[in-house]
Order: structure tokens, then C-alpha cells, then sequence
């Protein structure tokens, strides 16, 4: 009896499994892929560039500053604030802005780089720290997650490190 | 022993040609639907990749119908899928981007494709930190269309239904080196495989944990950025300094020891058997899945041929006398086409051992080849699509 209960329970498991296999394409996936999308999951802020603190309206363009990015425990990137230029095809071909990366109304870092007209040719930049919280980059292209002038689709993506130690805040 | 059961007879498992015609039917009207809208797009060359697919695929399945055999035709399919997928991915990549490297703006932008490789890796960090270790996108985008949603979906709901089965019948990676182990005639190393089996098969199993809790630890997917071979073969993060070099030159020694010259000599697949940690993470749902491979004991003479043939060194002799595999089996059916003796047989759980292993072998392939010419077919008609690409046709 026992032996007939489980051979129904598993032929019913059998057709179960291929009712599923013909809603894969149909429905599953979808579903699946839905209930992943609403997860409340994000891409970790060393590729994602984090939260964003504010938008600087220039006209043409936007400029988008980001809140620092900490590493976590043992986590092996720089402090860095990330900020992006955006559309890059609005933009001047020389760029120059003073940036305040921390709120506290006086400027922290000068980025300046040249934009070249082909938008597959290479792109480096200048960071100039303006106090001691930051790093200075000099003809930076995409060194490292955490020092970086790049373009990334119709965006100029920069990554500031941060200074470690006493002299950060 | 091997020529003792050389000598056994096997009993035919051929059917009638009408009989396999119709077991096929269901499969090749499921291959034309699938492929349906492929005809909606513009583009000779799509049209022939997906006919050529329905009619590669359907043949396939009527064979194993024809042949009772599994191993043979599934073989020829996961072959051509290994080879076919870099043909295609590589193809699309040098064509947007020129170059299989992903430079690091990419990898900001969010534009890497997930890979199923990484999701152990990912499971830890997104689970208690909500972070997705990895620079692609949670939803798919312009750029970026298989995104981390799509792609764990699909890896998923193919699971559900295949279980390990995934690893022979839509890892297109498997089939790379399945591929290589076809080729030589002779088994080299077989001594050494078969003496150190038991150990070597715990290695998938350390480098999951070791690669699981040290991406949760740094924050990093360590498999992708460190361990996987397929990178020489696919897309691999740009060489920027010294360390993304020594990731470059991992990549490619992974590649040719374990994918190539492994498979070669030893006929077996060794970096799936001895290696993959998403192979080891992807045996833990043959404890769900509903189908397995048994022995029946009443009929097995102990010749030890199940374990020769078994490409991933899933048989052991206490798991034959005990009538089961090990829990790294992947349903390829080489040991059930190898068995003389018909001891070796496709097993529905709570059934008897033995009883209809036929009909349990067709109650899994229908699911399994369903999701197999889904999934698998696509990469196969995108591959077949942009050979005929590189073709001076008119």
C-alpha cells in the first residue's frame, strides 16, 4: 500500500515537473525573474558608485555627485566619491569644475579633462584635492575602481579617492 | 571483468520507427513554438540558425527515442552548444565592443552580463547586506539585457525542473570540455583518476566553500574575478596592471589544464568533476529533483564499466553496491548506455527500482530536453546564425 502511495505521489511529482518545464518560457522565468528584480537587491557601490547626495544643474548637462563610498570590513577598494557628468555628448570639449564632495559649502576637488570628439578614443582627466581629504589624480584613466576618469556610455563617470586616516572626516 | 562483460549481451532497446516518431512529435511541435518567433524577425541568417535548430534538435531526441540510448545524441547536442556559445558571445562582443576584454567603465556602467557561475558566490552578501556583488544590472537594459534578474530567473526555473541535470544538458561550458574528452580514443591517466577519485571529487566542494565565504568576506565574486577557466573564453576584465595580468594568465592555464588537456588525456571532465564550485552548488538539487539513476543489484555483475564511462567520476564501488550514484551525478545516461547488463537504469523517486526505467527516462527527457532546446537551442541558433555571418554569402 505504502509502495502504491509513493509511486502515485511520485508519478504526480513527474507530471508536476513537466507542467513546470512548459511554463518556463512562458511564465516562470518571467515570474522568477520578477521576484528577483523586487528583492529590494542593488549592485554594490564599488561598481554602482553608491547613493546619490545631489544634482548640479549646468544647462546642457547634469552633474551628479555621489555620497562616499566606505569599504566594507575587508573589502579591497579605496574610500572614493564617485561623480558623473552626464550626457557626455553635451559636453564642452574642455571640462573644469570645483566640486564640494562633503556638504560643507566650500569646494573640495577641481576634475578637469578634455573630451574627445570620437567617444571610443581614451579618455583621462586631473583631480585636484583642495584640501587634505582627498587624493590628487594625475592623467587618470580607469586605473581602479576608486581612481578613475572614464566614459561610460553618454556619461563621464570620475572617482575620487579619499584620504585614510586622521585627515579624513 | 571487463572482458566478462564484454561478452554479455545487451537486449535491444530500438523501437519502431512510427512508435519513435510519435514519442517525438510533442518535442518537435515544442521546438517549432519555441522557435516561432525567431521567423517574426528580419534576417535571413536568423531564419536558418533557428530551422536548422528544430530540425537538429528534433532529430536528436528522435534518435534517443529510436536508440534508447541518451548519452550518444545528448553528446552531439551539448558538443555543439560548448562550441557554439563562444562563437556567438565572442562574435557579439568584438562586434560592439571590439575587444573580449571589459574595461572598467563598463563594469561601472553596469553593462557586465551575469554569469550562472557567480550566483554562489553572490548569495551570502545579497542575503544579509542586500548587495549584489557583481557589476552588472539588477534589470535588463538597452545595454545590457541579461541582467542579474533575468539571468537567476532563468537558471532557476531551469533548475527546478533539471536539477544537476543542468550541468550535461545546459552548461555551455561543460560542453567545451566534453567536446575535448571526445576526441582521444585511448583513456590516459586512468589509474590516477580512478585512485584518487574519492579526493578529487571533494575539491568542487572546497573551492565552493572557500570561494562562498571569501566573496562574502572581501565583497567580491572571487570565482569570477580569480578561478574561472571560462574566462579565456568568454569576456574578462581588462588587463590594467599587474594583478589583472596574473588573473589573465589564471584564466587561460585553468582553461587549457583543466578544460583541454585533462579532458583529453583522461576522457573524462575534469573541471566540472574535480573544479567547478557551481557544479558542486548545483548538485545540492538532485536532493529535490525527482529523477536519478539507480542500480538494479539483481542484474549487476560488478564490471565496473558505469564507473569507466561516467565522465565526472560520479560512481564509486560502494555506490554501485549500494544501487546508487553519488550526489555529483548529472543525468548524462553514460552509464546507463554503457551498462551491458541493463543494470543501470533511469529511476523515478518513490517508485520501484527497476520497475519502468523507460518510463521514467522519458518522464525526464520531455522536461529536460523541453528546457535543453529552450535554452541551449537559442545559444545554438545564435552561434549557427553568426557562423553564417562570417560565410561569403550573398
Amino acid at each position: 500500500m505504502r509502495t502504491r502511495i509513493l509511486s502515485i505521489l511520485a508519478y504526480t511529482g513527474a507530471a508536476l515537473t513537466l507542467v513546470v518545464a512548459i511554463c518556463v518560457p512562458f511564465v516562470l522565468m518571467g515570474a522568477f525573474s520578477n521576484a528577483v528584480a523586487h528583492a529590494g537587491l542593488h549592485i554594490d557601490a564599488a561598481y554602482s558608485g553608491g547613493t546619490v547626495a545631489r544634482t548640479i544643474d549646468r544647462g546642457r548637462y547634469t552633474i551628479v555627485v555621489y555620497q562616499p563610498v566606505e569599504p566594507r570590513l575587508l573589502e579591497r577598494i579605496e574610500p572614493f566619491v564617485q561623480i558623473v557628468f552626464e550626457p557626455a555628448d553635451a559636453l564642452p570639449s574642455h571640462v573644469s569644475d570645483e566640486f564640494d564632495l562633503d556638504g560643507d559649502g566650500r569646494p573640495d576637488v577641481r576634475v578637469s579633462f578634455n573630451l574627445p570628439a570620437d567617444p571610443n578614443a581614451p579618455l583621462h582627466g586631473d583631480v585636484t584635492a583642495l584640501n587634505n581629504n582627498f587624493v590628487s589624480l594625475s592623467n587618470v584613466g580607469g586605473e581602479s575602481f576608486s581612481r578613475m576618469v572614464v566614459r561610460a556610455g553618454n556619461k563621464i563617470v570620475v572617482r575620487v579617492p579619499l584620504h585614510e586616516g586622521p585627515a579624513r572626516r | 571483468m571487463a572482458s566478462r562483460s564484454s561478452a554479455l549481451v545487451r537486449p535491444p532497446a530500438f523501437r519502431g520507427i512510427g512508435r519513435s516518431i510519435l514519442l517525438t512529435l510533442p518535442m518537435a511541435l515544442w521546438s517549432l513554438l519555441i522557435f516561432t518567433p525567431s521567423f517574426r524577425q528580419a534576417g535571413r541568417n536568423q531564419h536558418i540558425g533557428a530551422a536548422a535548430v528544430i530540425l537538429f534538435m528534433t532529430a536528436l531526441f528522435f534518435l534517443m527515442m529510436r536508440t534508447g540510448e541518451t548519452y550518444r545524441w545528448r553528446r552531439i547536442f551539448f558538443v555543439a552548444l560548448g562550441f557554439l556559445f563562444p562563437v556567438g558571445f565572442i562574435a557579439a562582443l568584438v562586434a560592439e565592443r571590439g575587444t573580449m576584454s571589459i574595461p572598467i567603465s563598463r563594469m561601472v556602467s553596469g553593462d557586465t552580463p551575469f554569469c550562472f557561475m557567480v550566483t554562489p558566490s553572490i548569495i551570502l552578501p545579497a542575503a544579509f547586506a542586500r548587495t549584489v556583488i557583481f557589476p552588472g544590472s539588477i534589470l535588463p537594459t538597452a545595454s545590457n539585457p541579461h541582467s542579474i534578474a533575468i539571468m537567476i530567473g532563468l537558471w532557476f526555473a531551469l533548475t527546478l525542473v533539471m536539477g544537476k541535470a543542468w550541468c550535461s544538458y545546459a552548461c555551455f561550458f561543460g560542453g567545451i570540455e566534453e567536446g575535448f574528452a571526445a576526441i582521444a580514443k585511448r583513456r590516459r591517466l586512468h589509474r590516477f583518476v580512478t585512485r584518487f577519485g574519492p579526493q578529487l571529487r571533494l575539491i568542487p566542494w572546497a573551492i565552493l566553500i572557500f570561494v562562498v565565504l571569501l566573496s562574502a568576506a572581501i565583497f567580491e565574486p572571487v570565482y569570477c574575478m580569480w578561478l574561472c577557466p571560462f574566462k579565456a573564453v568568454t569576456e574578462f576584465p581588462a588587463v590594467r596592471n599587474v594583478e589583472t595580468a596574473i588573473q589573465m594568465g589564471v584564466f587561460v592555464a585553468l582553461f587549457v589544464g583543466l578544460v583541454v588537456v585533462l579532458p583529453y588525456l583522461t576522457k573524462k571532465r575534469t573541471q566540472c568533476g574535480f573544479f567547478c564550485p557551481f557544479g558542486a552548488f548545483q548538485s545540492l538539487f538532485n536532493k529535490i529533483n525527482l529523477f536519478e539513476i539507480r542500480f538494479n543489484r539483481e542484474k549487476c555483475v560488478d564490471c565496473g564499466l558505469c564507473q569507466t564511462s561516467c565522465p565526472t567520476v560520479a560512481l564509486s564501488k560502494d555506490s554501485v553496491r549500494e544501487g546508487k550514484t553519488l550526489l555529483n551525478c548529472m543525468k548524462c545516461g553514460a552509464c546507463v548506455d554503457a551498462c551491458k547488463k541493463n543494470a543501470a537504469v533511469w529511476h523515478l523517486k518513490g517508485t520501484p527500482v527497476a520497475a519502468k526505467p523507460e518510463r521514467a527516462r522519458l518522464l525526464f527527457l520531455y522536461g529536460t530536453w523541453a528546457l535543453a532546446t529552450m535554452f541551449g537551442g537559442s545559444v545554438l541558433a545564435n552561434g549557427v546564425h553568426t557562423l553564417i555571418g562570417f560565410l561569403p554569402l550573398k
